[in-house]
């Protein structure tokens, strides 16, 4: 029935496997990305843990009876670097967060230690509350991890002492801002469909333009059509720009398409949940019109350095199917940010991780992103300096690919290169 | 005399292969000049280099007095480039394809319509140009680029196997306008090609290449006479043997 099917097969695994860029693309991509993104992630998580060791705790303890005590070395045996400070209001105390390098503050009400007795004697059923304070950085999937483990120490305590004692009030800051009665993990949970959608749109954004822009050099490869294009009366950096645009406009107009869908998606959680009170909008957590035009340049340059790249890449493929996979090599460097910072913030990462992500234009425009949500904006607008100056390197490298002759004849470079590595292994063998 | 083409010495090496091995001709204002030898002897890879595409390795190559290492942008300007291999953009219709290009020649509107009326009567191709060339055969490609590279009457055609795929009375169209051409727009043509009766009909003098260089040079006549041959195709099998 599917007579002569094997022949067929046969016929086209020696065509895709004798590719040696389907071969790199396919196989070893794969094999090399996964293991290093465990790896990568691992270190992250061990980073995370660490983080939290380090955790500093500011405790305001206005009660000072001896329940309070016992409560607050409780916490300090389990390694909880635990600061306690004695002010008089709120705002003072969260105020002096920063200098103890605190993300939680941990206020025991007067009346605390009297009411944890009660309950310990059967008096009550009330316990007794702490209000924990927690600060939202917008870092990334492991935010609320320190209002948890509050949480979960407060659960063993209780059940060293009596059943509930002592019960947990969450708060949260956001910009130096208190919000009463607000969970940290709730605003986290909704900057979380953010935090995870937004690196995921930049990824399909890039690689979608990288495509579009090999593509474009490579059709003219495979339908002869560049040959006669390089003797026109045109300059051959026009020739390049002409592809540049071209690719740029409809990338743009992806980004574009990106940021109103980002924008509406933001908007859609304003006013959302009242019941519990959480704005993003009013919290100040939603970009500023200078936000977004911020966000919108940075892209917009990443963009381009892809685009520049791409063309560069595909100008040592002989037709669209090998630019496809030339360009796979760049996707790593798309992906690992983009699921990186999705997890977690930069700053949690080791120190070489850091430097490794930063040295990456592609993960500038979610760094910005973050960054503006954040309200830093000097933050972004040193990414955009960086991303520029290495879309103009690579712009360079483009133009001077273009000049020359090497657009036409560098493939066969690596066909000598493959005859050179073959005669190498057969004298070897 | 000025030369339309000069080659001095020319040298071309990829890698381990050296293409052109001392290549030297000069091409006369208003003739048509032919390069003809075996497959590999290198009449590509010289036409190449006269058209600004490729970097001759040594030696020297004027076009109308310009140097195509020193001044490509200019030689680009007074030459069109016919590649041996050649393809159109598959979505655009031939008659786009033919305004894309006649837009970087054409100084007004009207010069432009008349590059493009001009390529339609070249090709032949009448109504069809108005599909798109994905749908062409292989030889209605071959006349929408021909008559690409003539439309805009250059001061030098280098045609790289013009009539490459082409049925017989294609060919003969092909060559009669490229004569018309050379003699009523002061056209130079400088092309290479396999079959010798073309040769023989349609080029002034030619030059026979092998192994990247000239081994016999004149007008046919001399060279039949010259080989005591009846025709070109005799004259190449000699000369290519004896070199
Ligand atoms: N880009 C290139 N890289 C490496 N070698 C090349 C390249 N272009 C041509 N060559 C080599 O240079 C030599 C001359 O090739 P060229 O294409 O000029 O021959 P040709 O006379 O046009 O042949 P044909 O009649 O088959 O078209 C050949 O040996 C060829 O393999
Ligand atoms: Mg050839």
């Amino acid at each position: 029935m599917l007579k002569g099917i094997g022949n067929l097969v046969l016929k086209e695994l020696k065509e895709l496997m004798r590719d040696p860029k389907i071969l790199l693309g396919m196989v070893l991509m794969p094999l090399l990305m996964f293991p290093l993104m465990g790896t990568i992630i691992g270190a992250s998580m061990e980073a995370t843990k660490e983080k939290l060791a380090e955790m500093h705790v500011l405790v305001w303890d206005k009660d000072c009876g001896s329940y309070a005590k016992n409560f607050t070395e409780y916490l300090r045996s389990y390694g909880i670097r635990v600061h306690e400070v004695d002010v008089s209001k709120l705002s003072e105390a969260v105020a002096l967060m920063p200098d103890y390098n605190a993300t939680l503050l941990i206020e025991i009400p007067n009346g605390f230690s009297e009411n944890v007795s009660r309950v310990i004697e059967g008096n009550t059923t009330v316990s007794a509350k702490v209000e924990v304070y927690g600060v939202f950085s917008g870092s990334g999937m492991f935010e609320e991890v320190g209002v948890s483990m509050v949480d979960a120490l407060v659960e063993s305590y209780n059940r060293q002492k009596a059943p509930n004692p002592v019960g947990v009030e969450k708060n949260t800051i956001v910009k130096g801002e208190i919000l009463e009665g607000i969970d940290p993990g709730t605003v986290s949970g909704l900057m979380m469909a953010q935090s995870i959608t937004m690196p995921l749109t930049i990824m399909m954004l890039l690689t979608f333009a990288m495509q579009i822009a090999a593509t474009s050099v490579a059709m003219e490869k495979e339908e002869k059509t560049l040959e006669t294009l390089l003797t026109l009366p045109i300059g051959r950096f026009t020739i390049l720009a002409g592809k540049l645009a071209g690719s740029t406009i409809v990338a743009a107009v992806g980004a574009l398409a990106y940021l109103v869908g980002f924008q509406y998606y933001m908007s859609s959680f304003t006013g959302m949940i009242p019941a519990e009170g959480v704005d993003l909008a009013a919290l100040g957590l939603v970009p500023s019109m200078l936000g977004y035009v911020l966000i919108g340049i940075s892209l917009f340059v990443s963009l381009l350095s892809a685009l520049a790249l791409a063309i560069i890449l595909s100008a040592f493929a002989e037709n669209v199917r090998s630019a496809q996979s030339l360009i796979g090599f760049v996707y790593p460097l798309i992906f690992l940010p983009s699921f990186l910072l999705m997890y977690m913030d930069i700053s949690m990462l080791p120190l070489s991780l850091q430097i490794l992500i930063l040295a990456i234009p592609y993960s500038h425009p979610i760094l910005a992103s973050k960054a503006v949500i954040m309200g830093n904006l000097s933050t972004a607008v040193l990414s955009i300096i960086y991303v520029s100056a290495f879309t103009v390197v690579i712009l360079y490298a483009a133009a001077k690919l273009f000049a020359t002759e090497k657009i036409l004849t560098v493939k066969l470079r690596m066909k000598k290169l493959k005859i050179k590595w073959k005669r190498k292994a057969s004298t070897e063998s | 005399m000025d030369y339309a083409v000069r080659v001095e010495e020319l040298r071309k090496v990829f890698g381990d292969v050296q293409a052109l091995n001392g290549l030297s001709f000069s091409v006369d204002k208003g003739e048509i000049f032919g390069l003809i030898g075996p497959n590999g002897a290198g009449k590509t890879t010289a036409l190449r280099i006269v058209s600004t595409l490729l970097l001759p390795t040594s030696g020297k190559v004027e076009v109308f007095g310009l140097d195509v290492v020193e001044q490509p942008e200019e030689v680009r300007k007074v030459l069109t480039y016919l590649p041996e291999e050649a393809g159109a953009y598959p979505n655009l219709s031939g008659r786009e394809y033919l305004e894309f290009m006649a837009k970087f020649k054409a100084r007004d509107k009207h010069e432009l319509k008349e590059f493009v009326e001009e390529a339609a009567v070249i090709s032949g191709l009448g109504e069809r140009l108005k599909d798109k060339v994905k749908t062409y055969s292989k030889g209605m490609k071959r006349r929408l680029l021909v008559a690409r590279a003539l439309m805009t009457k250059p001061r030098l055609a280098v045609l790289d196997e013009p009539t490459s795929g082409l049925d017989v009375l294609h060919s003969y169209h092909v060559r009669e306008i490229i004569k018309r051409y050379v003699k009523k727009h002061e056209v130079t043509v400088l092309l290479s090609s396999h079959n010798m009766l073309e040769v023989e009909y349609l080029c002034d003098r030619v030059a026979l290449l092998n192994k990247g260089r000239i081994i016999a040079e004149g007008a046919p006549e001399e060279l039949k006479e010259k080989f005591e041959s009846a025709n070109l195709e005799e004259v190449f099998a000699k000369v290519v043997k004896i070199a």
